[in-house]
């Protein structure tokens, strides 16, 4: 670190209490609205855009892409090995990829290791594979109690870990994201790809839940 | 030293919000987006950022200039309006007389159709036929350089105990507060990627390398660790670290 440009420094002060946001109406909604409207007057925005956007990550992106993958990985060894050696080419290999999701990471659940995602910083979130994150997700309070007690946290999920098996936690702090490869539920041996898929459940890949169990 | 996003381990934070259906069971279904509204604010922020007047560092640090008061008393997408806003002046794209402007029409509740008619889109507008390509390519943070990474796996490190934005003070960095002086192990190294620090400032990407560090919960939180053994990790870019002694 070099010390010796103090002179160089300036303050990030954060914004005072005339900034622009001051000016916003408290419902929400017509914040939306003034802010939408004065974008598309001006051209910067489409509203097809819009459109796309919202019904991409509403009806074809989110956690049934990563239920594809893990499931995947229960039935093929080559494929789990791939997806725990450089996870970004394996999910890419089922065609997801991209925003949220360019440095993929898969960690493994197993009989002495459980393992759970979280940002304290913002909200960071393996889009391609899981979607928009859920609410409790970007909540104050699992962002500040997962790392200091991850194991409260989970028994708030009905999830309560035995003390000898050891919690691994990931606070996505840079631009890599996590998924938690859970571990396959016993009884489903004879369960197709297709049919495990869905038992993994959205809260099983980020680790505050276990997948289903075969009916 | 620190600001409110900055909230990993703060005590006081009351149960998770968990969402429960009918029999009581855990939902992992809820809806993408709980309000129109939500979904808007949402998408209105990609393809605003989309014109490419900023990246997503400088976004983040808007939203972390916040005043605490309002970053306390917006719900998220509050938040993300509200940095969005200030961008949106502070880069120019718009003026505050026009901000003024339509946010008069709407509590009016005039009709602001026309205005939109006959609207002739920027150059840099993100057009819809171009979504499902811009999403697929996203925005890579990885970079190609030459540079050496001064660690190893299974080095022992210690984080600085401050700030380690050495161009603004109070500036944004990646370090949370609570993996401040502490010490980890180098768990994995993951090439040089686009540092935050100064990225978040308009100063350049200056790809640094990036490691996955591992911390001991007791060397995080002491006697109020749930179990000892149980481990934390953190991505962290080479200037959060020093080699231990």
């Amino acid at each position: 670190m070099n010390s010796n440009n103090d002179h160089n420094l300036h303050q990030s002060q954060g914004h005072k209490k005339d900034d622009a946001h001051s000016h916003l109406p408290s419902d929400p909604e017509l914040r939306v609205k003034a802010i939408e409207t004065l974008l598309l007057s001006k051209g910067l925005i489409d509203s097809k855009t819009l459109d796309e956007l919202i019904d991409t990550y509403e009806n074809r992106i989110g956690p049934q892409n990563g239920a594809k993958v893990i499931a995947k990985a229960w039935v093929d060894e080559n494929y789990k090995k791939r997806l725990l050696d450089d996870a970004t080419a394996a999910i890419r290999e089922l065609s997801y990829q991209g925003r949220q999701g360019e440095n993929m990471v898969v960690v493994e659940n197993t009989a002495d290791i459980h393992n759970v995602v979280v940002c304290t910083l913002c909200s960071c979130y393996p889009w391609p594979v899981l979607g928009i994150p859920p609410t409790w997700y970007k909540s104050d309070e699992y962002r500040s109690r997962t790392v200091r007690e991850p194991r409260k946290v989970l028994s708030e999920f009905g999830l309560n870990i035995d003390p000898k098996i050891e919690i691994k936690v990931w606070d996505s702090t840079a631009e890599l994201r996590y998924l938690v490869l859970p571990i396959r539920p016993d009884g489903t041996e004879n369960m197709s790809e297709e049919q495990l898929a869905e038992l993994v459940t959205r809260n099983s890949m980020i680790g505050t839940g276990l997948p289903e169990n075969s009916k | 030293m620190s600001r409110l996003h900055d909230m990993g381990g703060r005590y006081g934070d009351g149960p998770i919000p968990v969402p429960r259906n009918k029999n009581n069971q855990v939902e992992n279904s809820e809806p993408t987006f709980k309000h129109e509204w939500h979904a808007k604010a949402w998408a209105i922020t990609l393809a605003a950022g989309a014109l490419g007047e900023w990246n997503l560092d400088v976004s983040r640090h808007y939203r972390e200039c916040l005043p605490p008061k309002d970053y306390m008393n917006y719900s998220y997408y509050e938040k993300w309006l509200a940095g969005l806003t200030n961008l949106l002046v502070d880069k120019k794209l718009v003026s505050i007389e026009e901000l003024k402007k339509f946010i008069s029409l709407v509590q009016e509740d005039n009709s602001t159709e026309d205005l939109n008619e006959n609207v002739k889109l920027d150059k840099r507008t993100w057009l819809a036929k171009d979504v499902q390509k811009t999403l697929g390519w996203g925005g890579p943070s990885l970079r190609k350089t030459d540079i050496t990474p001064i660690h190893k796996i299974g080095d022992n490190v210690i984080t600085l105990k401050y700030n380690p934005n050495e161009n603004v003070i109070g500036g944004h960095t990646r370090l949370p507060s609570y993996a401040m002086g502490c010490e980890g192990k180098i768990f994995s190294y993951n090439g040089t990627h686009v540092f935050p620090d100064k990225n978040a400032h308009g100063i350049g990407e200056n790809p640094l390398p990036l490691y996955t560090v591992e911390f001991k919960a007791s060397e995080l939180w002491g006697l109020a660790a749930e179990n000892g053994n149980d481990k934390i990790y953190l991505d962290l870019w080479e200037p959060y670290l020093k080699i231990k002694a």
